[in-house]
């Protein structure tokens, strides 16, 4: 697991690459946990080169869009795989976190 | 180092090194490093040490009357296992280093004792001793853990049921595998009002000790909630309230839940974020249940959760299953898959569910060869007659 961090229209994009499962769900928190800053008001979490995701990795996204929620901040997520897309419809969290298919798209919804 | 001073015993016939030895580390033990014990020669350090149990290190000579240090060395593990032992010995005296180091001395020095050589052969054994202690602390830890975890593990799989209904109507098994010692995955078999069965399969986000807790928690509440009402989708509605209430972990449960009645082969379920239930008619065919509205349980608060029905026949088989079927993993990284799922079944269908479920357990463990399982394996199947 990978993540690249960049910034576009006050947006902070993390690209996440490869896997994310129990084994490694505690160092992706703590990664997306350090990437964020204090005062990023808009989240996106690129999964374009995501690979899996374990209800482990699931709970971390959870964990996320609680702590981003409870200060205003925007979150979503973007560019899923099929199988990836259909974890989030399976657990149902599709219905509160916004997901869209591309970055452009994500970047220029959240980034208004 | 620690608060107490070390307490270490000095072992030699010369009477001056007493002397020398309080006027030379006078400072360390001042500053309370060091407590110093003397005895003249072996026998006198075996009383001491018998009389100080706790003395943390032993400095001895080699050549003394009535017990020398070699023999000293031989019989310290009788009294003392953990101490360590340092030698002194004449320069050059290979010979006798040799053996006291064969008989479990950590450590030596010559003679003329340089001390500044001493002071930090001492340090050195002393933080020798202290690793050894912790280590020695942490492996009885993690044998008390180990314990602990052997028997929150048998507490977990005893709340699982092991007698299934087997009737005119229906026959019905289940089991689960855990990954760990303890797993998040939970399934439940249990009598409803009306000669109806009540069926539920769930899956705790991660795994390990804080997801079986919060699956003992959602089971028991699946459980009690299931009791009081009919409907699957409010049972799942006050489950998920309920979680909901105090969940700062943000762990969840996906949970299927469904109202069973053997009788007419209805099925009303309702899906909590579950991996979708599979049919399996006698032909080999078979079809996924069709999602209601919901999501995972523990999430949100105040979520509504659908629900649906489905009629099963005779010769049906109704397959409900955790990821860890679905998603283990093979040595190139392939999942198992729906597919494969679904294939275990098409070619013959099982006329038990007890098989019903070996083969699915199978299919997993051939599939998966050597790759270590990372999930809680379950799976419940009913068969309708």
């Amino acid at each position: 697991m990978e993540i690249s961090v960049d910034r576009a229209n006050e947006v902070l994009i993390a690209k996440v690459e490869g896997r994310i499962d129990g084994a490694n769900a505690r160092e992706f928190e703590d990664a997306l946990n350090g990437a964020i800053a204090e005062d990023d008001s808009k989240v996106l979490l690129d999964f374009g080169a995501l690979s899996y995701i374990s209800s482990a990795g699931l709970r971390v996204i959870l964990l996320i869009a609680r702590l981003l929620q409870k200060r205003n901040a925007a979150f979503a997520l973007c560019s899923l795989s099929d199988p990836i897309r259909e974890v989030f419809e399976i657990s149902g969290f599709d219905k509160i976190i916004s997901i869209h298919d591309t970055q452009a798209e994500a970047v220029d919804k959240i980034g208004q | 180092m620690t608060q107490t001073p070390y307490k270490i015993l000095v072992v030699d016939d010369e009477p001056d090194l007493e002397h020398l030895m309080r006027q030379r580390l006078r400072r360390d033990v001042r500053s309370g490093q060091y407590t110093l014990f003397f005895a003249q020669n072996g026998v006198e350090a075996l009383e001491r040490l018998s009389e100080i149990p706790d003395i943390d290190m032993v400095l001895s000579d080699i050549n003394m009357p009535r017990m020398d240090g070699l023999t000293l060395l031989a019989q310290i593990p009788n009294i003392a296992p953990d101490i360590r032992a340092v030698v002194v010995s004449a320069y050059g005296d290979m010979k006798n280093i040799r053996t006291a180091m064969n008989r479990g001395a950590f450590d030596f020095i010559t003679k003329p004792i340089d001390f500044q050589d001493l002071r930090v052969t001492i340090e050195r054994t002393l933080k020798n001793m202290e690793e050894w202690r912790e280590a020695l602390e942490s492996r009885d830890k993690l044998v008390r853990l180990q314990n602990e975890l052997n028997v929150a593990s048998k507490m977990q799989q005893s709340i699982l049921p092991t007698e299934f209904p087997d009737s005119d109507h229906c026959t019905i098994f289940a089991n689960m595998e855990p990954a760990r010692e303890v797993g998040g995955d939970f399934f439940d078999v249990f009598p409803l009002p009306g000669g109806r069965i009540g069926l539920a399969i769930a899956d705790v986000s991660d795994k390990g000790v804080p997801a079986a807790l919060f699956m003992m928690s959602s089971r028991t509440l699946l459980k009690g909630s299931a009791i009081g009402a009919m409907d699957p989708g409010a049972v799942l509605k006050e489950v998920n309230d309920l979680l909901t209430e105090e969940n700062e972990a943000a762990m969840f449960v996906t949970t299927f839940y469904a109202v069973y009645t053997p009788e007419t082969g209805q099925v009303d379920y309702a899906n909590g974020g579950h991996n979708p239930p599979l049919v399996v008619h006698p032909d080999g065919s078979s079809t996924l249940l069709p999602g209601t509205d919901g999501m995972a349980l523990g999430v949100f608060p105040g979520v509504e959760f659908g629900q649906s029905a489905i009629s099963v026949s005779p010769g049906d088989l109704l397959v409900l299953y955790t990821d860890g079927v679905t998603e283990a993993m093979n040595a190139d990284g392939e999942e198992f898959g729906m597919d494969r799922l679904q294939a275990v079944f098409s070619d013959s269908p099982p006329a038990t569910t007890e098989e019903a479920n070996k083969a699915v357990f199978k299919a997993v463990h051939d599939f998966a060869g050597e790759t270590a399982q990372s999930d809680d394996i379950t799976c419940v199947t009913v068969l309708q007659r």
